[in-house]
């Protein structure tokens, strides 16, 4: 216990200053930063546009409202952002695994996956960070939901969860370049993907794909199931923490399963050269 | 003109070595069509014509818009990046052949390893699982394909543009993904602008986006009657002739920046 | 302090046929060949010994390393280090390692040298008081503190590679992985490298592992030669043994006055031009003095001069074999 404690501490330590080490990389290069400034919100902007279009046109999507959609839309991009900050390098891991650059993180004395991710932390994720949170809280007053302090927590854990959700898949889908070994990028198309599941309610979708992004995949956690019971949609699913749990819970468990995977993917990692 | 179709050979050749990719992009590039499929029959639940188009036209919109996704895959955008860089634009503009004609072969030749690898089985498998992708008036073809060869080099040029951005900024990634959103959101490839506020879609029918992927389409879906099709067409030339003027304007800015610099 | 067991490495890798019509059958038919990079490595490595990989391109040298390193998984066999093998406990393990690759750079390439150093100081747990003493001993033998402000990027190769030394060392390992660290340097740059190798070793008693195709870095650093082609082993001593052993000859070189150079039946003329002959001779058949005796009996000789045989005959040979 004490054990895990001390470790846990020093992981800390660690990530303190491999933020402390972006951040300084970032002011390196300022045009960078207004790029980002510009790029990424510009996505998010209209992608809601887009949304507030299609209800205009069609109504309502599948009984869900504008402002309920606002909320949903809101809750998966603020996942989104934060799973770029943390595991957007999942998108780029064939690359890695091609150039030999998980040589320096077998050689040292800590966790690779950790190493991976946070030794390349990408702080302009919260590019991407700062719509999602305008958007969700215009679709909070939108919506008409009471936010309390148990929302707030409710609200966060499953965030946890989702994002989680999120860097597994991108763990999952970039640990193959290590059995391909050919980098795939394949960002875009997983982006569109999760866009297409996480900003619509998944109800409109056939039963067998709801199945599947249930259980097989479960993109379905990722904003569908926790925004149907924060905002009391009924899916069957209880409110209060039950969900919020299963969220994270959802996301613990896909982490594992892809750091698992990585894990028997490194181990026919080939390095570079030779 | 021998030199250019032996760039376009060996990068056919190149990307068919990359088995992986090829088959993981199928699979990708399934799942985002037939979720696109369901979502437009989702919205559609209850109504059988919205703006002039009904569902089964909106399924054939969205089998063909994949398939012509493959045809508007470029990657000067990148290789101007990089060139810029890593230092080595002088060197490579010094090369015996126009660098921007060398990259455009490349694109090309990429593009028609994809035909093969990726469109072929996108179309078969969007009308085995989706529906039968019927052109709406066989009449319309020539059209068709002007619009789609004018819908490429308009795409190609804004890339080329995007990319030529590098000269200013030190890293055009970001200039990258700007272009790339521009296009997926405002050039109809997911939502077409007719379902827009009549104001919104004024507007973006005056920018060149929607004629890289809503024309053709239109043309193929039958939207709209023939003179309005000719009306779009026009546009879409003119936007061709502008965006070539603004790229051999760059062109040959860039090219004497680079003599008198070094890069 | 280093007990390689067996050690092998498989690679599969993929056939595939030329030109458009090789591509296209890649697609659909695979053929995959094995490889064996590294076949059944058995050695020991004693604390504080340098030992210096050396071997064609492609014969497994950096294979060898890597796994040692803990960088590639083993097909099979097991490398200790401490008595504990690295692949089952990487991360208690490598706080013993240090590892330098000549190509590449551990080092953040966008900010200060020394950001990289703090950041390893988190890494390795390095209380302050020991951080600043192994800096103060590198800046003696390197000269590291007027770089540690510099941008990487700024940096010169050589520059770069004294960072990545120091880098590999901040957290004191008792082993050092060195994969062809003089690769691209100049003189200097060189000259510093191996005084820093020669002194860490005699003063922490680091056992240093190196990978080189430079024959200065063997005969300058290293006590002991594993000699490997093919993945296999094909010498493992000292640089004095395996000479005698592998190349048991000296060359005599003789400079007349004129162009005419006569023979001599025990030893055999490897070159001969304008005034001056190459005579090489076994050490066991003749010496040098009885040679020179019965040629000056014959020519009158204007100069001469012995040479050892040296590691590049060695390597010839063994490279041949």
């Amino acid at each position: 216990m004490r054990k895990s404690f001390d470790t846990l501490l020093h992981y800390l330590d660690v990530t303190g200053q491999e933020i402390k080490m972006a951040f300084m990389t970032m002011i390196e290069y300022p045009s960078n930063i207004a790029g980002w400034f510009i790029s990424n919100p510009l996505q998010f902007i209209m992608g809601f546009a887009i949304i507030k279009f299609v209800v205009e046109s069609f109504g309502e999507i599948n009984g869900w409202n504008y402002g309920q959609l606002a909320f949903l839309y809101g809750l998966s991009v603020i996942s989104h952002a934060l799973s770029m900050i943390f595991f957007v390098q999942g998108w780029f891991m064939g690359w890695f695994v091609i150039e030999g650059d998980f040589d320096r993180y077998l050689t040292r004395p800590l966790g690779v996956l950790y190493q991976f991710f946070f030794t390349n932390i990408n702080i302009f994720g919260i590019t991407d960070l700062i719509p999602g949170v305008i958007v969700f809280i215009y679709g909070c007053a939108k919506s008409g939901v009471t936010v309390s302090f148990l929302f707030i927590v409710q609200v966060i854990i499953m965030l946890i969860g989702a994002t989680f959700i999120r860097g597994g898949i991108y763990i999952f889908l970039g640990s193959t370049s290590f059995h391909t070994r050919s980098a795939v990028d394949f960002g875009q198309y997983t982006q569109e993907i999760m866009d297409k599941t996480t900003m619509y309610p998944m109800s409109m979708y056939p039963e067998s794909m709801q199945f599947i992004l249930t259980y097989l995949i479960p993109i379905g956690w990722v904003s569908f199931y926790p925004v149907s019971s924060l905002l009391g949609i009924d899916n069957g699913l209880s409110g209060g923490m039950t969900t919020a749990f299963i969220t994270l819970a959802v996301g613990l468990l896909v982490m594992f399963l892809a750091g698992a995977f990585f894990n028997s993917g490194l181990k026919k990692y080939e390095s570079a050269g030779n | 003109m021998k030199k250019y179709l032996y760039i376009i050979k060996t990068q056919i050749i190149k990307s068919m070595t990359y088995e992986f990719n090829v088959y993981g992009n199928i699979i990708m590039q399934t799942i985002i069509m037939i979720t696109s499929a369901y979502f437009w029959r989702a919205l559609y639940t209850g109504r059988s014509v919205v703006d002039g188009v009904d569902v089964g036209s909106m399924q054939t919109y969205i089998i063909i818009s994949s398939a012509l996704s493959v045809l508007l895959i470029t990657n000067v955008e990148r290789r101007i990046g990089s060139s810029v860089e890593k230092g080595s634009v002088a060197t490579d503009m010094m090369k015996p052949i126009n660098l921007f004609g060398m990259f455009l072969a490349e694109d090309i030749g990429s593009i028609i390893a994809l035909i093969f690898q990726n469109m072929l089985p996108i179309l078969l498998i969007g009308s085995l699982m989706i529906k039968l992708p019927v052109m709406a008036d066989i009449r319309d073809l020539p059209m068709l394909v002007i619009s789609v060869i004018e819908s490429f080099l308009i795409n190609w040029l804004i890339a080329a543009l995007f990319g030529m951005m590098a000269f200013t900024t030190i890293n055009n990634n970001a200039l990258i993904q700007v272009k790339k959103h521009l296009i997926r959101l405002l050039s109809g490839s997911i939502i077409p602008i007719w379902f827009f506020p009549k104001s919104v879609s004024k507007v973006l029918s005056a920018l060149p986006f929607v004629y890289i992927y809503q024309l053709p389409l239109s043309i193929y879906i039958g939207k709209g009657d023939r003179t309005e099709m000719i009306f779009q067409m026009r546009i879409q030339f003119i936007w061709l002739v502008i965006l070539s003027a603004l790229f051999f304007y760059a062109q040959s800015r860039i090219t004497r920046k680079v003599m008198v610099q070094g890069g | 302090m280093i007990e390689v067991k067996n050690l092998s490495k498989d690679y599969t890798i993929k056939r595939k046929g030329a030109g458009l019509t090789g591509a296209l059958k890649g697609l659909v038919i695979k053929n995959t060949d094995v490889v064996h990079a590294v076949k059944d490595l058995s050695f020991h490595l004693n604390e504080g010994e340098i030992v210096g990989f050396i071997g064609p391109n492609g014969a497994g040298k950096s294979t060898t390393i890597k796994m040692m390193s803990g960088i590639l998984t083993p097909t099979r066999g097991s490398v200790l280090i401490g008595g504990e093998d690295i692949t089952k406990h990487r991360k208690k393990v490598v706080r013993n390692i240090g590892v330098v690759f000549g190509q590449r750079t551990q080092l953040n390439w966008d900010l200060r040298l020394g950001e990289t150093f703090e950041l390893l100081k988190h890494i390795y747990r390095i209380e302050q008081s020991e951080y600043d003493k192994t800096l103060d001993v590198m800046d003696d033998i390197l000269g590291i503190k007027e770089l540690i402000d510099n941008p990487v990027r700024q940096m010169s190769l050589g520059q770069r590679v004294k960072g990545d030394l120091v880098a590999s060392m901040l957290h004191s390992p008792k082993v050092l992985f060195l994969d062809e660290p003089t690769i691209g340097l100049d003189v200097s740059a060189k000259y510093s490298l191996r005084k820093f190798i020669k002194e860490i070793n005699k003063v922490r008693k680091t056992t240093i592992v190196l990978t080189t195709h430079d024959l200065g870095d063997i005969q300058e650093l290293c006590e002991r030669l594993i000699i490997i082609n093919h993945g296999v082993m094909m010498e493992d001593g000292n640089l004095k043994e395996i000479t005698d052993r592998i190349a048991p000859y000296k060359t005599l070189v003789v400079e007349y006055y004129d162009e005419e150079a006569p023979m001599h039946d025990k030893c055999e003329m490897i070159t001969h031009e304008g005034n001056v002959a190459r005579y090489r001779f076994a050490k066991s058949d003749i010496t040098a003095a009885d040679i020179i005796a019965d040629l000056s009996s014959k020519k009158s000789l204007k100069d001469v001069s012995i040479e050892e045989a040296g590691i590049d005959d060695i390597i010839k040979i063994a490279y041949g074999s």
